[in-house]
């Protein structure tokens, strides 16, 4: 038991380390290890991989908060729409066919991968013009970026379609289960012109809140299984604020790097998952 | 000129990104105090304390998200910013609602 203990604190801190580093809450690590690697039911995983999520989230947020790259009020903005998204999700999941819309949404991340893919080489982006409500709300951002070694002003674009985007992002962790951080980054990235690093903080800023009212429900039932959970989101914690001070120091190209294939595989994932019935 | 330097830094200045980062920094120790010391018992044998230590640091993790979200609307609304005092309202009502209605099925 000491054994397993240890192998999944492990498999957390690695969980967590990527996690914080691409903004995404690591359950497409944690999910198919636990399940796969020792054998554990899916609600056990998913429900382990929910409370994840948080530690990710909060792990990571102390040293993004102090280096100012985390965006709170554009963090709030957005918040909005993942969490009446994440409620409407859970409100229709009986009455949606899920194949379609995991090939609907696998589409929309193969898309968005493409994207990244053709701007791979962009260390910043070019002047983007803020819309009025962006203006209004004041959704600006500035930090010093410790790997170009000079500031980073920025103001976000496209505000409506951002919150759009992120309204169905929540659907989608409601309906799918998965999907905490993927769309959540490319959306701040590509269609609000925030800056790649600024954009995957937000968004681990963000997974936390979209999680928690999930890993509550998933508490009341019973499904979080301290001795699976327990190590797990210890070595997430941990993993996520070793993860955090990497990441301020990484390139933003680099770290797109990375996501790119995570985002190229969690696509073909989807796609797959939703045709291989038929 | 004087004035002119301090509103600048007053801009520059964003109180809610420091206390929110020290509330997450509290909640996450606190976290991994309890679920350390839960393992470490788990390991050394005593079956009955330690799941509860374990459980009681998992829901302080998940507390944090919501603390934060509630800590944001205060300083919103202290700050009188109402937009962003109202966004902090809407997402606590949405996250409320997921779990009234998450826990009915």
């Amino acid at each position: 038991m000491v054994i397993t203990f240890i192998l999944v604190f492990v498999l957390g801190i690695l969980a967590g380390v990527v996690g914080a580093i691409l903004g995404l809450g690591g359950g497409i690590i944690i999910v198919p290890a636990l399940t796969l690697g020792f054998d554990m039911p899916m609600r056990t995983a998913v429900a382990a991989s929910t409370v994840c999520i948080i530690a990710t989230s909060t792990g990571a947020a102390v040293a993004f908060l102090r280096d100012r790259l985390t965006n709170t009020r554009v963090a709030i903005w957005l918040e909005m729409g993942t969490a009446t998204g994440a409620l409407t999700g859970a409100l229709v999941a009986a009455w949606v066919n899920q194949r379609l819309l995991f090939i609907l949404f696998g589409v929309l991340l193969a898309y968005s991968a493409y994207n990244m893919f053709r701007t791979r080489k962009e260390e910043h982006k070019e002047e983007v013009i803020p819309d009025a409500i962006s203006q209004r709300l004041k959704l600006k951002g500035s930090y010093y970026d410790k790997a170009l070694g000079r500031r980073i002003d920025y103001q976000v674009s496209r505000t409506i379609p951002g919150l759009i985007i992120m309204y169905f992002s929540g659907a989608a962790a409601g309906l799918l289960g998965i999907g905490a951080g993927i769309f959540k980054v490319p959306a701040m990235d590509q269609v609000m012109g925030m800056p790649f690093k600024a954009s995957s903080a937000t968004s681990n800023f963000m997974i936390g809140v979209t999680a928690a009212s999930g890993a509550v429900v998933y508490f009341a039932r019973g499904d979080v299984k301290p001795l699976v959970a327990g190590p797990v989101v210890l070595g997430v914690l941990i993993g996520a604020i070793v993860g955090a001070r990497l990441m301020v120091h990484m390139k933003a190209s680099k770290i797109r790097l990375f996501f790119m294939p995570i985002l190229a595989y969690t696509a073909l994932e989807m796609i797959y998952k939703g045709v291989k019935w038929w | 000129m004087v004035v002119g330097n301090d509103h600048e830094a007053g801009a520059e200045v964003h109180p809610i990104e420091l206390v929110l980062a020290r509330l997450l920094r509290l909640g996450s120790l606190i976290a991994a105090a309890l679920l350390a010391v839960g393992i470490a018992l788990m390991a050394m044998g005593m079956t009955v304390v330690a799941p509860k230590l374990i459980t009681a640091g998992l829901l302080v993790l998940l507390g944090t998200p919501v603390m934060r979200v509630v800590a944001a609307s205060i300083i919103f609304t202290k700050e009188r910013d109402w937009h962003f005092a109202f966004f902090s309202i809407v997402v606590l009502c949405a996250m409320a609602a997921g779990i009234y209605f998450g826990k009915g099925d």
